[in-house]
């Protein structure tokens, strides 16, 4: 929308947009960079002093992407699960040929996929992988933070799997319905889920107590979290939603902090602004906010409305940079700091 | 299910095992037909494949938790036609070939229900693939057999070299007392042109006005129970917009099981516009499609697809929605 009325952020001013004509569907951090996935299988490594790199990796969508010790590992609609250094190159760890590839994750040097029904993991040691049958189709997959549990969701729930021994042994964390994208909280005790619903689902690994989080107008298509409590940030509103996770109970029977208000249509992508109380919140109009984890925060602009739904935001391994994309392939790639 | 240029038309391909859907199938992926289809395939196999992107899937079909009981929808496909939407290659159209015994209902419902998949998709048409040889047969052994028959935009009657006249005529007969509303093309080898297949906007609400069905009676005294049929009703007199909404919400909310489509343009007392409705089990989408044109006779029309639909009382329903 180019309206010359629009007062611009000091973001678009200081930044540069990139129009790549492709979907962004994902991005990660690795080394200094943030690389970003992009639906006609590209890849573009972002850095704070020089241009983007762009490698050709897959044909089709990336449909996941994660970051390993050696280069980030891709998912796609071609059925490949690849790792893509940032000196471009590129290797085939597997070909699922026509399943898609629709998970991967890392863990230092171990590596995991998910396609179809089953999660393929694999660790240094063998070049053979080792898979994890699930009932459906894998919806999310998720390593806590010392590499030693993998949560996967699909149908019906969480089946969360234990390195024991070096066995992976499984226990059901099960709640009726479809659930998506899986993560676990900073502190390794909660897991939660999207759904297909309009709605989160938690469980306290402890108990496997569980609960909803609810309410919400659209479905929830990401989380993240941050500040010290921590907070789960959702997107979903009009609003970013930010549940309580600290206590014994966590967000049960607790309101939620509503901030990043303004936006007029659903978050579609929230994105915590490390080391600060402070989130960012990208909207389904494509207009990105900034806003503080407390009752009355304050919000800054850092993107006005592009017209397409906002689908990454990333902050550069070193804080310097925001990365913003959308649905129809504009990045805004921008100093984060007044220079 | 708004209409809207951006959103890809999706056909669902059914017919039972032998019909000749992979036929038909290799047909739309080996013609030239300048097109970019992607096609959502239960285990294709090894056939080959030109310029169009074929994703293989599980049908999986789960519930909602939504409070309707009996809605289900296809969780891949909601994964995958989001996972197309993603490409940077706009598609043309996306085919959901299902497997043999599969209720159409879930897909159909796949459309009512999930919002990114409305946005950004709307289903075309549902065709299925019957064999004129076997269909009676199959009708009378497997209910799945009926139902793809009632959710029909499209039957492709296929294989009518193998029956003679009466038989061709005695299963058209058959179709058409299950499912009025459907358009049957008779086919060798599937041989039927695709414009004739894809692109037909069944399920837009405005294509409920153009197409006529075949208005039966609604007798059907020696149908068994399980049998999937058809009834219509004609109301020259206006209805009243709060006792159709109170009497048709009630229904489906009842018999929303059993009814497996509706249809149906209604002539409101006071109202200027026509309402036009289409709904799959207890999910309506309903909307007023502007004035009526100004030759054309006010009336209402409505057609119920289903089992059991002697026990509605439907004709004595409609009718008291009559205005005074």
């Amino acid at each position: 929308m180019n309206n010359e009325s629009v007062i611009k952020s000091r973001f678009e001013e200081n930044g540069k947009v990139f129009e790549t004509g492709a979907p962004v569907t994902g991005a990660v951090s690795i080394e200094n960079a943030v690389a970003v996935g992009f639906g006609d299988g590209s890849i573009r490594f972002f850095w704070p002093d020089n241009d983007p790199l762009e490698v050709q990796a897959h044909s089709g969508a990336i449909l996941s992407i994660a970051s390993s010790n050696d280069g980030v590992i891709t998912g796609g609609q071609d059925g490949r699960f690849l790792k893509i250094s940032t000196n471009a190159e590129v290797e085939e760890i597997y070909n699922f040929g026509t399943r898609w590839v629709d998970n991967v994750a890392a863990y230092e040097s171990m590596v995991l996929c998910s396609s179809g029904k089953n999660v393929y993991i694999w660790s240094d040691e063998n070049d053979k992988p080792k898979i994890l049958e699930h009932q459906s189709t894998i919806g999310g997959i998720a390593i806590d933070q010392n590499g030693r549990r993998i949560a996967v969701s699909c149908y019906g729930g969480v089946t969360l799997w234990r390195l024991e021994k070096n066995k992976w042994k499984s226990s059901k964390f099960a709640w009726k319905g479809s659930h998506g994208k899986v993560g676990f909280s900073p502190d390794g005790k909660y897991l939660v889920t999207t759904m297909q619903e309009n709605e989160l689902h938690a469980w306290r690994i402890r108990d496997k107590a569980s609960f909803a989080m609810s309410g919400y107008p659209s479905k929830v298509k990401s989380f993240t979290w941050a500040g010290d409590n921590p907070y789960l940030v959702t997107a979903g509103a009009k609003e970013a939603i930010c549940w309580p996770f600290d206590g014994k109970e966590g967000p049960k029977g607790r309101k939620p902090l509503c901030i990043a208000s303004g936006g007029q249509q659903n978050a579609t992508f929230v994105e915590s602004l490390p080391g600060e109380k402070a989130i960012f919140a990208g909207f389904r109009n494509g207009m990105v906010l900034l806003s503080e984890l407390s009752e009355h925060p304050n919000d800054v602009l850092i993107q006005n409305p592009t017209g397409s739904e906002v689908s990454n935001i990333s902050i550069s391994p070193d804080r310097s940079h925001i990365l913003v994309g959308d649905s129809k392939g504009q990045i805004l790639w921008s100093p984060l700091w007044e220079q | 299910m708004e209409t809207n240029t951006s959103q890809v038309p999706v056909t669902v391909l059914t017919g039972f095992l032998g019909a000749g859907k992979t036929t038909l199938l290799n047909r739309i992926l080996t013609e030239q037909h300048g097109r970019r289809y992607a096609v959502i395939v239960n285990e294709f196999g090894e056939q080959g494949i030109d310029n169009d992107l074929v994703v293989d899937a599980d049908e999986e079909v789960f519930e909602m938790n939504n409070g309707c009981i009996c809605c289900t929808v296809r969780g891949d496909l909601i994964r995958i036609l989001g996972g197309l939407m993603k490409r940077a290659d706009q598609l043309d159209a996306i085919i959901v070939e299902t497997t043999g015994l599969a209720d159409p209902a879930p897909v159909a419902q796949t459309f009512f229900v999930d919002q990114d998949v409305a946005d950004r998709t709307k289903l075309d048409a549902i065709v299925t693939v019957a064999d004129a040889v076997h269909l009676s047969t199959q009708l009378g052994e497997h209910h799945e057999a009926e139902e793809q028959i009632a959710f029909a935009d499209v039957v492709l009657l296929n294989k009518i070299d193998l029956v003679d006249k009466s038989k061709l005529a005695g299963v058209k007969d058959r179709i058409r007392k299950i499912n009025p509303y459907t358009k049957i093309i008779e086919t060798n080898r599937c041989a039927a042109p695709l414009e004739e297949i894809l692109g037909l906007n069944a399920f837009s609400l405005d294509r409920v006005l153009e197409v006529e069905p075949d208005f039966l009676d609604s007798d059907h005294d020696h149908e068994h129970d399980d049998d999937v049929t058809s009834v219509s009703f004609v109301s020259d007199t206006p209805l009243d917009l709060e006792k159709f909404e109170k009497w048709f919400g009630n229904l489906l909310q009842t018999h929303g099981q059993n009814i497996l489509r509706s249809k149906g343009i209604l002539d409101f007392k006071n109202e200027k516009d026509r309402y036009v409705f289409q709904g799959v089990h207890m999910l309506m989408d309903a909307s007023p499609m502007g004035p009526w044109p100004e030759k054309s006779i006010r009336n209402s029309r409505v057609v119920f697809i289903g089992r059991k639909l002697e026990t509605m009382n439907l004709k004595e329903g409609f009718e008291s929605c009559k205005s005074d």
